[in-house]
């Protein structure tokens, strides 16, 4: 590539402290109290009930599915040591995330009420986590969502979490995260097309790319916006507008089954060689749903958490073991829905150990809430960190080109194109003012970009 | 203005499913009375069995053979129906309307549960099938092929449809089991045979629908519901119970939808229900309807 | 024993009946319109979501709080809905009746899905029972505690409020007026040789099931906490004529137990299994094929032939 852009990508890559190619993450974070420390203190052996709902039908189980396997391998590892605190076997009961937001709400308040739940995990919709933490924080049920990450959540449902924990990124950071790779990779792109699927998550995605692309590369502009309705499957009369708009760069949101669908079909119409197309979940389903017929050169995004690929076997061992367990336990790559499962079981673990050495016995839910906030975690993805004030978890956000390589079934990422971004580059920092205390944008991110990234040069 | 050729291809393409599916829905009801709310589960179980066959002989046999999947995947959901309709349809044409459409409903249930039940919740897919017959180069822009092959089918099966029902011996006791029924038993006429058959034949044209689609498509969970209301507001325009309605419904809802998307999007799913309740309002059994 | 629930049963209990009595309230609203004038609606979804919306835009908007207000406004919303729906939809009967409801109730439904600035789109619009007073503000849920006192007031309120609709709706069902509907149900011809303005008598019962429905869905939105385009989507409308078959729509106390017990099937199903559509659309069938008279009916008649 030619010097100048390699100049852009340089500078982009300052501006957010963000690293490019394979050379991942520096040291490792705190560590994790993987020794084994006795409990102290009399720890009853009845098992702890943990609920956990998902997507186990329709197009969304590409992410459910996924979800549930990480979960239950943390879930079977953890019991295989004697449970919590070597006592306490986990046990869960799993609802269908499908049946609807009125139908969680009221399986939600059954697990707690009939079930005695002691921790609630799982929900992959945004529309669903909003719906599900009022509800918690109303049973004062201890929660770890494990996606359903709509800023929404804590900028409006519930403000002041108390007992509601989210442990992967917050939404906007998966715009931004687009928006900053396809600025490294693509710095000339100016006509800007949007394939969105029609709810609150697409909205997000379109805003904070737009905006953040906007400050990044000048003169930035849309020249076509397409709004299918979640789980549309024929998405031809899309295509077609799309490339009579000739764009230079297509940013879509849609994912899962609908993803699938689309790609095929644009393959079809030749859409991938007229433009350059991002996304923010192409590869958010588990790894074998996109076929070797997925083109290459696609900023394939995982919702700015979790690619199988990176951190690198060689440098960051806790993903190498992770991959290697879950692919022996599932016989598939595991997605980052299955590292959000599988860490927040894990957090929990930790929360509990740490409360336990401090107060002895069983901690109640003040004392997990308490080791909870503040907590970090060696994860298979990297360092993750639980902002104590909004309870939001925050790890350094990733994407990448997707390739096909030798030695898998599926697309992976090219490892020289990976953009793996410290998060506090682009998401609002702690305090930050929520939507409606003195600005009326969507969310604080967004106000934040707004008020504090510089303009882009003009070229 | 190439988009403009590729957007009518578009439409029509869509409208041939839309009329294979119509046109199913309409046989069934104009013979039996029965509006078969499972309908757009037959049209998901074809994409499913085609999807599936042809992954499953895609080693074997060269792609242009794997067409043949297309008219197996119609086929099987034919013989679906023509086990369905005895055992749960048939005992309720005495029954009073509503019944027919809960039992249907349960139907759609059970049929959604059994596609997730026996093949998963990934996506299938056959685009081999389409990626076979290549693209060809309208105003600069590719097309694939295979759309415009379909479209041909849509027009062979409508012909053939038409053919069948006003031109066959067959064609002409189904019709006068539809016009009156206890007049066709008079007449000697196995009203249970012609029951079956014409279930079967609706289902081999849902099932044909879906199989035509999933190459260029995907066989998704909940493709059968989302394609019903479509299908419900195509025989609303063009009148229940009517083939040349199913065509024209067809056409007027592809066309309305494309156009809504490449203009206005949002009201592309208010503009058609709006339609729809239009045409019902003004002339309530559709433009081609004949049952008031 | 209805009075002594929440003492008894607790707080999970008492909500899922709550939940269910605001259903039942729905399933008689729909019930005037099927078992008695003989029109099957595929679309009171419509009424369950005006309902629900009013409540939530109220409270977003104007800064309402008090349930009665709440009520009072709901309620005015879904009558004028249905009188609106009512003028188009009344001329149509059976098939076209159902399909015409269903298409309508969908326009809205992409209303509520497309204007999401207003109605808050898929993500829907929250109504805490922390800013809810009951009884003109004399009694308020503040504080971290407040579910279960809040589960046990409500049960009170919404019991009251549906015994008075079952009052309600027993008097207009054996009143003139009701009768007038089951005659045109049974012989439109007759009834209308006899003078009967066949078009009114429908008009007026689509507004009053309207209202009921409605009155539904503002008692039920409060316990849900949140309300969505979902509540207006037409397999909504599908569950409520579930309701009516379930329990029986010839009989008046059919939907009602046929709602209750819906709730608690339903309910149970998603816990139990990951296939609960197969479950629920099994036991359709069965209800539809072995008990078309509904549970209630089929106990009626069972008592019939044992007497």
């Amino acid at each position: 590539m030619d010097k100048e852009m390699q100049e852009e990508r340089r500078g982009f890559l300052k501006q957010f402290g963000a690293t490019l190619g394979a050379a991942g993450l520096g040291a490792a974070g705190i560590g994790t109290a993987n020794a084994a420390v006795k409990p102290k203190g009399n720890i009853p052996d009845r098992p702890v009930k943990v609920g956990h709902i998902t997507f186990l039908t329709g197009p969304a189980e590409l992410l459910g599915g996924p979800g549930q396997r990480g979960h239950v391998l943390a879930q079977e590892e953890i019991n295989a040591q004697g449970g919590l605190l070597g006592k306490r076997k986990i046990e869960t009961i799993f609802a269908d995330e499908a049946a609807g937001t009125d139908a969680n709400v009221k399986e939600l308040r059954r697990m707690k009420l009939s079930e005695n739940i002691g921790l609630f995990t799982g929900v992959i919709s945004s529309g669903n986590t909003p719906a599900l933490g009022p509800v918690a924080e109303e049973l004062r049920l201890l929660t770890l969502f494990n996606d359903g990450c709509t800023d929404f959540l804590f900028d409006k449902a519930v403000p002041n979490p108390k007992y509601t924990f989210r442990v992967t990124n917050i939404q906007s950071a998966d715009g931004v995260t687009a928006a900053v790779g396809a600025a490294t990779h693509w710095p000339k792109v100016r006509r800007i097309a949007s394939l969105q699927p029609d709810y609150s998550y697409g909205r997000n995605v379109f805003e904070h790319f737009v905006l953040a692309l906007g400050k990044l590369l000048p003169g930035v502009e849309v020249v076509s916006e397409s709004w299918p309705k979640l789980g549309t499957t024929d998405f031809t009369s899309h295509i077609t507008k799309i490339l009579s708009t000739r764009p230079d760069l297509l940013i879509a949101g849609v994912w899962g089954g609908d993803y699938v669908a689309f790609y095929k079909q644009a393959l079809r119409y030749g859409l991938f060689d007229k433009m350059k197309v991002a996304t923010t979940l192409a590869f958010g389903g588990y790894p074998h749903a996109i076929g070797k017929d997925h083109p290459d050169g696609v900023l394939a995004g995982v919702h700015a958490n979790y690619h199988f690929l990176y951190p690198s076997a060689e440098r960051w061992p806790i993903n190498k073991s992770f991959v290697e367990r879950y692919y022996k336990r599932w016989k598939e790559y595991p997605s980052f829905e299955s590292d959000g499962a599988y860490v927040a079981l894990y957090l929990y673990k930790q929360a509990v150990e740490k409360a336990n050495q401090l107060v002895g016995g069983w901690p109640d839910d003040e004392a997990i809430i308490a080791m909870l906030e503040g907590a970090g975690i060696d994860s298979p993805a990297g360092y993750l960190y639980i902002r104590a004030d909004n309870h939001q978890g925050y790890k350094d956000a990733v994407t990448g080109l997707s390739k096909n390589l030798p030695g898998y079934d599926f697309p992976v990422w090219d490892p020289a194109s990976i953009v793996s971004i410290p998060i506090r580059s682009i998401t609002a920092p702690p305090n930050w003012p929520k939507p409606g205390q003195g600005h009326n944008e969507s969310t604080a991110a967004a106000d934040w970009i707004k008020k504090t990234w510089p303009a882009a040069k003009a070229a | 203005m190439e988009i403009v050729a590729l957007q009518v291809l578009n439409s029509l393409f869509y409208a041939a499913v839309l009329f294979l599916i119509a046109a199913g829905l309409s046989l069934i009801f104009g013979v039996m009375g029965i509006v078969n709310m499972a309908h757009g589960s037959f049209y998901a179980l074809g994409a499913y069995v085609t999807a599936w066959s042809v992954a499953a002989a895609g080693s074997v046999l060269p792609p242009a053979a794997l067409f043949i999947f297309l008219l197996l995947g119609a086929i099987a959901v034919a013989l679906v129906g023509l086990v369905i309709e005895p055992t749960l349809i048939r005992p309720f044409y005495r029954r009073p309307e509503e019944y027919q459409l809960l039992v249907t409903f349960g139907l759609l249930l059970v049929l959604e549960d059994v596609i997730r039940l026996v093949w998963g919740g990934t996506p299938l897919t056959a685009s081999g099938l389409v990626d076979s017959v290549g693209l060809i180069e309208i105003g600069g822009l590719p097309y694939p092929v295979y759309n415009v092959l379909m479209i041909g089918v849509g027009i062979i099966a409508a012909l053939g449809i038409w053919a069948f029902v006003y031109r066959s011996k067959f064609g002409v006791l189904l019709r006068a089991t539809a016009q009156d029924r206890r007049m066709a038993a008079a007449l000697g006429i196995d009203v249970g045979r012609i029951y079956i058959l014409a279930f079967g034949l609706g289902c081999f044209l849902a099932g044909l629908g879906g199989a035509i689609v999933v190459p260029s498509q995907a066989a998704v969970l909940g493709m059968g519901v989302e394609v019903l209301v479509m299908a419900f507001v195509v025989v609303v325009i063009g009148g229940l119970g009517s083939l040349e309605g199913a065509l024209v419904g067809a056409l007027i809802v592809s066309a309305l939808r494309t156009i809504t998307i490449q203009f206005w999007e949002e009201i592309e799913l208010a503009a058609l229900y709006l339609i729809a309740a239009i045409v019902l309002l003004i002339r309530p059994t559709g433009l081609f309807g004949r049952k008031a | 024993m209805l009075l002594a629930f929440p003492a008894l049963a607790g707080t999970y209990h008492t909500q899922l009946l709550t939940y269910g009595l605001t259903l039942a309230i729905a399933a008689l609203g729909f019930n005037l319109l099927l078992g008695y004038t003989g029109l099957l609606s595929f679309g009171h979804s419509a009424f369950l979501g005006a309902g629900a919306y009013s409540v939530a835009l109220m409270m977003r908007y104007l800064g309402v709080s008090s349930m009665e207000l709440f009520i009072l406004g709901g309620v005015v919303c879904s009558a004028a809905l249905a009188a609106l729906l009512g003028v188009v939809c009344v001329r149509h009967t059976r098939i076209f009746f159902a399909i015409l409801t269903l298409a309508l109730s969908q326009v809205l439904w992409t209303l509520a899905y497309k204007f999401f600035w207003i109605t808050g789109g898929t993500d829907g619009l929250r109504v805490p029972f922390s800013q809810l007073s009951l009884l003109g503000g004399l009694v308020r849920f503040p504080g971290a505690d407040a579910f279960p006192k809040f589960i046990t007031s409500y049960y009170y309120y919404v019991l009251a409020l549906f015994c008075v609709c079952t009052v309600l709706m027993w008097l207009i069902v054996h009143s003139p007026f009701g009768k007038t509907l089951q005659a045109i149900r049974d012989n439109e011809t007759r009834a209308r040789f006899l003078g009967v303005r066949i078009w009114r008598y429908r008009w007026y019962a689509f507004l009053v099931s309207g209202i009921f429905t409605g009155l539904a869905g503002i008692l039920w939105v409060p316990l849900n906490g949140l309300v969505t385009p979902d509540v207006l989507y037409w397999p909504q409308s599908g569950k409520i004529v579930f309701f009516a078959v379930l329990g029986g729509f010839r009989n008046f106390t059919g939907p009602i137990v046929g709602a209750v017990l819906f709730n608690y099937l339903e309910v149970y199903a998603v816990a139990v299994t990951q296939y609960w559509q197969i479950t629920l659309g099994v036991i359709l069938i069965v209800l539809v094929t072995f008990l078309p008279a509904g549970i209630v009916g089929s106990a009626v008649r069972l008592g019939a032939k044992l007497k």
